[in-house]
C-alpha cells in the first residue's frame, strides 16, 4: 500500500512537471514564426486580392510594423482607396478614411469583423501574437516539406482568452516559415484557412510571398495577401506609429 | 313534437336547482371561451399588423439569396425605378426600395456597428411605422442629403444629439471603404429596444454614393391594404418583375417566419386548454342526465308500458339536454359578450405582459375584439359536446324492459 502510495506521489510530481516542457517547445516554434515574419521591425509592399464567385478586386498597400504591438497599414492604390489606413498598438486599433478625413476607433465589439472588405478579420490583422500568451501549445504531427521540417501545432486558447475559436492549428516549418493556419470554431468545425502558397527568399529572408486565406465553407471566397517587397530591420521612429501619421502620411 | 317539447321543458325544472348548476358550469366555460378566444384573435391581429407595419411589409422584392445572406451585393438593379414602376401599375403607393448594409457608426466619443438602412424618404413612410416614431427632430427629407434618423438607444450610446455629425464607416459594394459623415436630424423609438440599439436610416441616394450601389437596392418593400390580398398581389407582383430569376418575391410568412410559429404554438396551446375545459362541461351535462335518467326509470317504465317507443323517450332527453345547453349558449355569450366589450372599451393587462408584448412590438394594453365568430365558437361547441355527452343516457334508454323497470326501486 505504502507503495502504491508513493508511485502515485512521484508519478504526480512527473505529470505537471512533464507537460509544460512539450508544450513550451511548441510555444518556442510559434513564438519564433511571428517574430521572423515581424521581424524586429519591418516596412513591406503588399498586394491584397479579394476574390469572390462573381468578382475580383485589388489593393495595393504599405505596412510599417515594429516590435509586437505596432503595425501601420496605409492603401496606395486603386485611388478610390487610397490613403485609408489602419493603426494598430496592441488592443487599440483606429482606421483612417480620407472620404470623411476622420479617425476612427475600432470598438473591440468589431474586432471580428472583417478587415477592409477581405477575409481577414480586424483581429487577424492586429494582435497576430495573442496566440503567443493566450493558447495552450501542443506539437500534434511532425512532416518534411521542402528539405525541412514541417511541425503541426494545435493551439488551445485558455479559459479566459477573449477569442471567438475553439482551437487553432499551425503548420510551421524549422526555419519559421507558416506553411498553414486553421481556425476551428468552439464545435470544432473548420471556419477558415490560412495556406502559404509561395515560399520564397525577400528582405534577406526565406517568408511566404503569397499567403491566402479563404473560407471553408465557400471554397471561392478567398483574399490572397502579396509580398512585393520587404525591408526588414530598418530604424523606424515612434511617430510612424501615431495618430497624426495615420491622418497626414510623412512617410509615403 | 310540441308536447314533446313542453314536457322537455317541464322536466327540466323539476329540479330547478340543479339544472341552474349545470347551466352555470355551461356559462362560466362559455363566458371564458368568448373573453380568450376574442382577446387571442385580437392579439394575432395586432401582432401581425404591427410586426409587418415596423420595417418587413407583406412582400419585398430581393435578389435570390438575399433574405439568408444579406450580402450587399446580391442587389436589384435600378430599384427606384422599379418600385416607381410597381407603384404606377399596382396602383399600390405604399411600395418603396431599400438597401441595407452594416456600418461602424462613430461619434465623437464612442462607436458601434450598426444596420444601416437606405430609404426612400417619400415612400418609406408609406410602407414603414418607423418613420412616424421619430421623437426628437425630423424623419429624413431630401434623397440625397447627408443626413441620419436612427433609434433612441443607440443615440445615447452614442452620445449624439440632433445636430451632431456621425461617421460611418463601411464596405462599399465592390468592396472599396465607405465611409460618409452624416447630420443627426431625427432619433425614433421604435419600441422594440433591437431596433432601437441598432438601426438607422439615411436618405437612398445618399446611401447608394456612399455604398457605391449605382442605382441598386436590396430590397423592394410592399405594405398592402389588406393581410388577406397577400397572395392576389404577389401574383401580380410577380408578373411585373423584368426578368425571371433574377428576383423574387417572399411573403410575409418567408420574410419573418418567427411570427407565424409564434401565433400556431400559441394557437395549439390555447386548443389544449380550451378542449379541457370543454370536456368537463360535458362530463358535468353527463352526470346530470345520467342521474335524471336514472331517477325516473319507474316513470320511463311505465310510459314505455303504455306505448312509448324508446326512441321517442330517447328524443325527450336529448331535447331536455339542448334546452339545457341553449339557456347555457344563450346566457353564456351574452355574459361573455359584455364582459368583452367592457374589455374592449378599457382594455386589458396583466403583470408581465408588458415584456412580452414588447417582442411583437404590441402596446402594453390589448382591446379584445368582439366579433361573431369570437362570440359563439366557443359556446357553440360547449353545446354540441354537451349534446353529444347526453347520447349515452338516451341511448341506454333503447335496453330498458318495461316490465324490469316499473320494478325497479
Amino acid at each position: 500500500m505504502n507503495r502504491n502510495r508513493i508511485g502515485t506521489l512521484i508519478a504526480l510530481c512527473l505529470l505537471p512537471c512533464a507537460a509544460p516542457a512539450a508544450t513550451s517547445d511548441a510555444r518556442d516554434i510559434v513564438r519564433s514564426a511571428i517574430d521572423h515574419w515581424r521581424g524586429v521591425s519591418s516596412v513591406s509592399d503588399m498586394t491584397m486580392t479579394i476574390h469572390r464567385s462573381d468578382w475580383q478586386r485589388s489593393m495595393s498597400m504599405r505596412a510599417w510594423t515594429r516590435g509586437d504591438e505596432l503595425t501601420l497599414v496605409r492603401v496606395t492604390a486603386p485611388p478610390r482607396d487610397r490613403g485609408n489606413g489602419t493603426l494598430t498598438d496592441g488592443d487599440n486599433m483606429w482606421t483612417f478614411s480620407p472620404k470623411v478625413n476622420r479617425v476612427i476607433r475600432i470598438p473591440s465589439s468589431m474586432m471580428n469583423q472583417s478587415w477592409m472588405g477581405s477575409d481577414f478579420s480586424n483581429k487577424d490583422v492586429s494582435r497576430v501574437d495573442d496566440i503567443v500568451d493566450q493558447y495552450r501549445h501542443e506539437i500534434i504531427g511532425e512532416s518534411a516539406h521542402d528539405g525541412h521540417t514541417l511541425y503541426e501545432i494545435q493551439s488551445i486558447p485558455h479559459d479566459d482568452a477573449a477569442v471567438v475559436w475553439g482551437r487553432e492549428v499551425l503548420a510551421i516549418r524549422d526555419d519559421h516559415v507558416m506553411v498553414r493556419h486553421d481556425f476551428y470554431d468552439q464545435d470544432g468545425r473548420l471556419v477558415k484557412s490560412m495556406q502559404s502558397l509561395e515560399i520564397g527568399e525577400m528582405g534577406g529572408r526565406v517568408v511566404a510571398i503569397r499567403q491566402r486565406m479563404t473560407k471553408a465553407d465557400a471554397a471561392d471566397e478567398w483574399t490572397e495577401i502579396r509580398l512585393d517587397a520587404v525591408e526588414y530591420g530598418a530604424e523606424l521612429a515612434d511617430s510612424v506609429f501615431t495618430l497624426s501619421n495615420l491622418r497626414n502620411p510623412r512617410n509615403p | 313534437m310540441n308536447i314533446v317539447l313542453r314536457l322537455a321543458w317541464r322536466n327540466l325544472w323539476r329540479h330547478p336547482r340543479r339544472t341552474w348548476l349545470t347551466a352555470g358550469a355551461m356559462v362560466f366555460s362559455n363566458v371564458l371561451l368568448v373573453f380568450m378566444i376574442s382577446l387571442q384573435f385580437g392579439m394575432y391581429g395586432l401582432m401581425i399588423d404591427n410586426s409587418l407595419r415596423t420595417l418587413s411589409g407583406h412582400l419585398q422584392v430581393q435578389a435570390p439569396g438575399y433574405q439568408d445572406e444579406r450580402k450587399i451585393r446580391q442587389s436589384i438593379p435600378d430599384a427606384a425605378a422599379l418600385a416607381a414602376r410597381m407603384r404606377g401599375a399596382l396602383d399600390l403607393q405604399s411600395v418603396a426600395a431599400r438597401a441595407t448594409a452594416f456600418a461602424l457608426a462613430s461619434s465623437e466619443e464612442r462607436s458601434f456597428g450598426i444596420q444601416v438602412l437606405g430609404v426612400e424618404p417619400r415612400f418609406e413612410p408609406l410602407v414603414s411605422s418607423i418613420p412616424g416614431l421619430v421623437r426628437e427632430g425630423r424623419y429624413l427629407g431630401n434623397r440625397d442629403a447627408a443626413e441620419i434618423a436612427l433609434g433612441g438607444v443607440l443615440a445615447r450610446n452614442l452620445k449624439v444629439e440632433t445636430g451632431d455629425e456621425l461617421t460611418i464607416l463601411g464596405s462599399a459594394r465592390d468592396g472599396s471603404v465607405a465611409a460618409a459623415v452624416v447630420e443627426v436630424v431625427g432619433i425614433f423609438d421604435s419600441g422594440s429596444k433591437d431596433l432601437d440599439r441598432s438601426l438607422a436610416e439615411i436618405p437612398l441616394g445618399f446611401f447608394q454614393d456612399t455604398f457605391y450601389m449605382q442605382g441598386g437596392a436590396h430590397q423592394i418593400v410592399l405594405l398592402l391594404p389588406e393581410l388577406s390580398e397577400v397572395d392576389e398581389y404577389r401574383q401580380r407582383v410577380q408578373a411585373l418583375l423584368p426578368d425571371a430569376g433574377r428576383l423574387v418575391v417572399l411573403d410575409w410568412d418567408e420574410l419573418q417566419p418567427g411570427l407565424k410559429q409564434a401565433i400556431q404554438a400559441d394557437i395549439s396551446s390555447a386548443f389544449f386548454m380550451y378542449a379541457v375545459l370543454v370536456i368537463l362541461v360535458a362530463f358535468s351535462v353527463l352526470n346530470t342526465q345520467l342521474m335524471s335518467v336514472l331517477e325516473r326509470t319507474r316513470e320511463f317504465g311505465i310510459v314505455m308500458s303504455l306505448g312509448l317507443t324508446p326512441g321517442r323517450l330517447a328524443r325527450l332527453v336529448l331535447l331536455e339536454t339542448s334546452l339545457l345547453g341553449a339557456i347555457g349558449l344563450l346566457l353564456g355569450a351574452l355574459a361573455g359578450g359584455l364582459l368583452t366589450s367592457w374589455f374592449q372599451v378599457h382594455g386589458f393587462s396583466y403583470p408581465g405582459m408588458q415584456e412580452m408584448a414588447e417582442n411583437f412590438n404590441l402596446p402594453a394594453r390589448f382591446y379584445p375584439q368582439v366579433t361573431l365568430p369570437s362570440l359563439l365558437i366557443g359556446p357553440a361547441c360547449v353545446f354540441f359536446f354537451s349534446v353529444l355527452a347526453a347520447l349515452y343516457p338516451a341511448l341506454r334508454l333503447h335496453w330498458l324492459r318495461p316490465v324490469d323497470a316499473m320494478r325497479a326501486a
